[in-house]
């Protein structure tokens, strides 16, 4: 039954359609719009539900029948050369698809409380709408030229989202990284496109890779060029993936609304990477050399943002960095052609990051009105703690996430990760040995959120000394820095106004400084809110099952790897089935694993192991003998691996520098010339006026002196 | 009707109604800007119809011909016809003209004679787009001169005179160049002057003879698009100028440039283009990225988004270098897509303008809040101007991309690197035009703008009409491209037909 096929167009149009029609009614009817904002919200959840019904009608279709559908239009024709879009459905799109509406209504469902407060609830819903279409459309496309369009119609969702409170400086600034970032590889991405273009003279992926294959089996292909073609293709995934040398945007696009972080920056826009990389597989695979280096970059990547995230004291930019390293093992499980293991990864990442940013969502919600408004306080995990008592399902989602992030059996992220694990090993021992350590790392800075976060006591009542808290267990280093931040808090905390948003209660920012000891405690989010956190609980403890190995021990015989099938042949021969070998190699990451969260638990722990007297001995030594250790990684992960330093200077610095060098150049000696021949016009003039003055005698002179000097230029020329 | 002169009354229909407002009673300006307006519909109506009924579009030879017996003794006709090439350019004119004399709305200081210059540059841009005699063309460009260099400096800003005096002198130094190049053609070979494009491709020229036509023709459209090193009078007359005039300035004069160089040099002189083809994809790859860095260095909201121009107007010089089909086509395309979206955004620095009555990017700052409608449509325009797909600006650039790519004319390092370096324009697009929103619409200050939160400050129904107009071809252009790249299609086919042998 190809039936349903036909109306794919449903998907993306859906949403496209909710978000046009809200921004058109926004524009030119702001009032009315506003005041009917619930339907507007209820309106484009629902259009979204029945693309997400369509979608799990076409995964069932794919389940049953695995066809791959295509369907084509003409969009652009000359005589020479045919554009044409469409759709493609194979099962990696139809899982996609899922993944991509599932998150989409669920986080629209928690936004409509989340942002209740706000002024731009009804343009959040419109971007929101208008940013799950171009997924929809990125995911469905069957060529490159598509696939582009669409690119870069995410990332300009993604700058409107970071820049959604455009009060905000940071979030401006944050905002124009991301696009500019991201359209570094877009640059790539289209000298790729355009490269294969003229490798094979086609964007239609099917023939595009067929032609290929073949060019590289003939040797017709200067395979130069080839690496060189496929680098850049793969720096439009390294942008939009967060990958190493182009990750400096997705920590500051935690300025968005959480939601927006939850949806774009963890589950699927940032996924769009992978999704791209998987897409072209059967090219990439062709050019060993550049698989060599996607692994690279991916291991790379996984351990960076795991250093980074251990000292983060924002709890969002904390999963931003954990998103980065989960992004990582996935571009690395591609990388070392274990295709299946990486798409199992993004799917169960999703949902997992969906449910623990939306958690950290409903966190800093009911954190704010007593912390205040401003991202660095009410994101702050300094402030946070023990608020499992005060908000108890938030609490218990956020560890049920935590822990299949971390990788503990038999939650979701385990079976991939583990699958990433193992298959790193096989591939190469180093790639193994850093997803493991990074595994490790992955466990403490989640826990060290978690406990942080949720465990302990509520530090933002305690008095003064609850600021200093943190600077014993962060080392001595940052105590003057936590002192003058400290000192500042108390300064600014009438400018904290610059920061809010708008229509955010000033009275109740104002009087919780006003007085400061009134003791206030963090209030349980809504039902809205929670609803989602629960729905992608199940998610997270059962989706693990569909990449779990079979206990009978066949090979390659997951469920997930039968629906990918088609679309990739030589997965059964990587993915090793066996339910022993399995278990044993589980072992040796869960160990690892275990480590990780031990040690979080030590120096972060809601209460102690040991006696008290024990651990201060053993915090003391610690410090005493590993202090420049520690405070080299404190101050690594603080600073953000230095990265973004260097980059200000080298590139926007540089580049301000040359423009305005440039800048110079065109005003003083393009335009200088300009003038100056205009100057020298107008003097040439001024000075032959006075030769005319009117006087014979001088006339007469100028006669005599011209003649006399041609006779000379006669004589001498004759003589010579 | 269908020997009725259309294109003559296309032409001639705005400067004659124009002359009849002087006659107007002298009572307030709301008269003479709905006449304006009236006149400048109309006609857009009439070159809509006579092009919807009397043009076929699959046909590349000059269709609507028209001849007249001007000056005898100098052969001087006036000869009208339009092809594919000018369809697109004309239909622009009508529709930003029309835009242009709405937007003009608030002008109040001499309002006959501004609305006058108007009509008559109307009629001149059409006229030029329309000649098919290579003197009628030299004509109607110098007859733009007049009313734009008036509307410079009796409307224009502080320097208007310094901005005014450079633009004339520029311009009518680069058009000495047309008509001594047009002469030269039209005498050679013959007794006879032959003046008529038809006439004139068919003859061939001594190879040395067509070079040093096709560089003195190059030079007076090279300041007219601009192409770099002469484009320094462009970000001082669009600095200067009001907004109306500006959108005009950017939105059709330029292309006058890169509609001659298609016209004259690439369909008259073909040898000397495949010459010269290489150095204008070139120069044309260094414009974009020169262009592009000058534009993040200014402070001055006008001068950026007028380096910009000259950015966009790299790729139209790269689109007619690659000497494609499909390059060719997306130069068309860009320039008629600058066009729309280059006029939105010198019109809406101008609204902007008025009010914050400062141009200095550092002078502004968190307007977003009193001014959310003009916020979204700025974000809209730039956002199709760094060429964001969906917009016609995408689509032509990719276009130019692939030409230069399929191109068999090139060596392949010599587009390795054209390709690399006009890539590296699209990273640099982005980065001086969002800087730009960033600079006047995001952030939050205490400024002078505080004081008018209460008042309304947004953009009014005027100006939004104007910009929704913009936006609807942009995006339609960028939804269905083929709407309009048939329009020329197989004008292009038949223009680059010459090259094959």
């Amino acid at each position: 039954m190809e039936f349903i096929y036909q109306f794919v167009w449903i998907v993306p149009f859906f949403p496209f359609i909710a978000s046009i029609l809200i921004g058109v009614n926004l524009l030119f009817f702001p009032k009315s719009t506003k005041s009917l904002r619930e339907i507007w919200a209820i309106f484009s959840i629902l259009l979204l539900s029945i693309a997400m019904i369509f979608s799990f009608n076409i995964l069932w279709q794919q389940i049953n029948d695995n066809i791959i559908y295509r369907y084509l239009w003409s969009w652009i024709f000359d005589n020479k050369i045919d554009f044409k879009i469409g759709f493609l459905i194979d099962p990696l799109t139809s899982i996609m698809l899922v993944l991509i509406t599932t998150v989409g209504v669920l986080v629209m469902i928690y936004s409509d409380s989340y942002m209740s407060y706000d002024q731009g609830y009804v343009r959040f819903f419109a971007y929101l709408s208008l940013f799950t279409a171009s997924m929809l459309g990125l995911v469905l496309s069957p060529n490159l030229i598509q696939i582009y369009i669409f690119w870069e119609l995410v990332g300009m969702c993604s700058y409107l989202l970071i820049g959604f409170w455009f009060t905000r400086p940071s979030a401006a600034n944050a905002c124009q990284k991301a696009f500019v970032t991201n359209r570094i590889g877009d640059f790539g991405l289209l000298l790729g496109i355009l490269g294969f273009y003229w490798i094979t003279g086609s964007f239609e992926f099917e023939i595009l890779f067929k032609r290929f294959n073949d060019l590289v089996i003939n040797h017709e292909v200067n395979l130069y060029f080839a690496n060189f073609c496929a680098l850049l293709l793969f720096l439009g995934p390294i942008a939009k993936s967060a990958q190493f040398p182009l990750h400096i945007w997705l920590p500051d696009a935690m300025e968005g609304p959480t939601p927006i972080s939850a949806l774009i920056h963890a589950a699927t826009m940032v996924a769009a990477g992978i999704f791209l990389v998987a897409r072209w597989f059967p090219l990439f695979q062709l050019l060993p050399f550049v698989m060599t280096i996607i692994s690279w970059v991916g291991a790379i990547t996984a351990f960076l943002g795991a250093t980074i995230a251990l000292a983060q004291t924002d709890l969002k930019k904390g999963l931003a960095y954990s998103t980065m390293s989960q992004l990582g093992y996935m571009m690395l499980a591609l990388g070392i052609g274990s295709y299946q293991a990486g798409l199992f990864h993004l799917i169960t990442h999703a949902y997992s990051k969906a449910l623990l940013f939306l958690g950290s969502g409903s966190v800093i919600h009911s954190v704010e009105s007593i912390v205040g408004y401003s991202p660095n306080k009410c994101q702050n995990m300094a402030f946070m703690g023990g608020l499992r008592k005060y908000m108890p399902i938030t609490g218990i989602t956020f560890l049920l996430g935590t822990f299949s992030l971390c990788g503990i059996p038999p939650f979701a992220c385990f079976w991939s990760k583990d699958e990433i694990i193992t298959d790193s090993w096989l591939y190469s021992s180093t790639l193994g040995s850093i997803s493991l350590v990074t595994a490790g790392l992955t466990a403490f800075y989640m826990f060290r959120i978690y406990f942080l976060t949720f465990e302990g006591d509520l530090r933002v009542n305690l008095n003064k000394v609850a600021f200093t808290y943190p600077v014993s267990i962060w080392g001595e280093l940052n105590l003057n820095k936590k002192n003058s931040n400290k000192n500042k808090f108390v300064l600014n905390k009438y400018d904290i106004f610059f920061e809010t948003d708008q229509n955010e209660n000033q009275t109740d920012n104002l009087s919780f400084f006003s007085d400061i000891k009134k003791l206030k405690y963090p209030k349980e989010s809504d039902n809205k809110m929670l609803f989602p956190l629960l729905v992608l609980t199940l998610p997270t403890l059962f989706i693990g099952f569909l990449g779990a190995p079979f206990p009978e021990g066949q090979i390659g015989s997951d469920l997930l790897s039968q629906w990918l099938y088609p679309v990739f042949k030589s997965a059964e021969e990587i993915t090793s089935g066996n339910w022993l070998e399995f278990g044993l190699n589980a072992i040796n990451s869960l160990s690892v694993v275990f480590s990780g969260i031990f040690i979080a638990f030590i120096l972060y722990g809601p209460f102690s192991l040991f006696p008290q007297n024990l651990e201060k001995n053993i915090e003391f030594s610690l410090e005493k003998n590993l202090n420049s250790f520690f405070s080299f990684i404190y101050n690594w992960s603080y600073f953000r691996g230095y990265i973004d330093v260097y980059y200000n200077i080298v590139f926007v610095k540089g580049t301000r520098l040359l423009a305005q060098s440039l800048s110079f150049f065109d005003e003083w000696i393009i335009d200088g010339f300009v003038n100056g021949f205009g100057i020298l016009t107008f003097f040439e003039g001024e000075s032959i006026k006075y030769l005319e003055g009117g006087r014979i005698s001088f006339y007469l002179f100028g006669l005599i002196f011209g003649m006399i000097i041609l006779l000379f230029i006669g004589f001498f020329g004759a003589m010579f | 009707m269908s020997n009725f002169p259309w294109l003559t009354t296309i032409v001639l229909l705005p400067v004659f109604a124009g002359c009849v407002i002087p006659f107007f009673p002298n009572k307030g300006n709301n008269l003479i800007r709905w006449y304006t307006l009236g006149v400048c519909l109309l006609e857009f109506l009439l070159i809509t119809y006579v092009f919807c009924y009397y043009f076929k579009f699959d046909d590349p030879i000059i269709q609507l011909k028209e001849d007249y017996n001007w000056i005898d003794f100098l052969d001087f006709h006036w000869r009208l016809g339009i092809d594919g090439l000018s369809i697109g350019l004309i239909l622009l004119t009508g529709f930003i003209t029309t835009l242009a004399t709405l937007a003009a709305w608030p002008v109040t200081r001499n309002p006959r004679l501004f609305y006058f210059l108007m009509l008559a540059m109307y009629s001149g841009q059409v006229g030029l787009f329309a000649s098919q005699d290579i003197l009628l063309f030299f004509f109607m460009w110098e007859l733009e001169l007049i009313p734009v260099y008036l509307l410079l400096c009796i409307w224009g800003g502080k320097r208007r005179l310094y901005a005014t005096t450079k633009f004339i002198l520029y311009t009518a130094g680069g058009s000495i160049f047309i008509l001594m190049g047009a002469l030269t053609m039209g005498f050679y070979g013959s007794n006879q002057l032959t003046l008529d494009f038809q006439n004139l491709s068919n003859k061939s020229y001594p190879l040395e003879l067509e070079i040093i036509l096709y560089l003195g023709f190059f030079i007076a459209y090279a300041v007219k698009l601009p192409i770099f090193p002469l484009h320094t009078w462009l970000p001082d007359t669009h600095g200067e100028a009001h907004y109306s005039t500006c959108m005009l300035l950017a939105g059709i004069l330029l292309k006058m440039g890169g509609y001659g160089l298609i016209r004259i040099n690439m369909e008259l002189l073909p040898h000397a283009h495949s010459i010269f083809a290489p150095w204008i994809v070139a120069v044309g790859a260094i414009q974009i990225v020169y262009a592009a860095l000058i534009s993040f260095s200014q402070r001055n909201l006008k001068r950026r988004i007028a380096y910009s121009s000259i950015s966009h107007m790299g790729f139209v010089l790269i689109g007619i270098g690659s000497m494609t089909d499909v390059g060719l086509n997306g130069a068309i395309l860009q320039m008629v897509s600058h066009g729309l979206i280059g006029a939105a955004l010198f019109f809406l620095a101008g609204i902007t303008y008025d009010r914050t009555r400062t141009l200095f990017l550092d002078q502004m700052g968190g307007t977003a809040i009193y001014m959310p409608k003009i916020f979204t449509m700025f974000s809209s325009f730039s956002m199709a101007s760094l060429a964001l797909p969906g917009m016609s600006g995408f689509v032509a650039e990719f276009l130019v991309f692939l030409g230069i790519v399929v191109s068999n004319k090139y060596s392949f390092n010599f587009k390795i690197l054209v390709t690399i370096i006009e890539a590296i324009g699209i990273i640099l697009t982005p980065i001086y035009l969002l800087s730009m929103l960033r600079q006047m619409f995001y952030g939050y200050k205490f400024s002078k703008f505080t004081t008018f939160s209460n008042s309304n400050m947004d953009a009014g129904p005027r100006e939004i009409f104007i910009l929704v107009c913009l936006i609807f071809p942009i995006v339609g252009i960028g939804l269905y491209p083929n709407s309009v790249l048939s329009l020329w299609n197989s004008k292009v086919s038949f223009i680059l037909s010459k090259f094959i042998v």
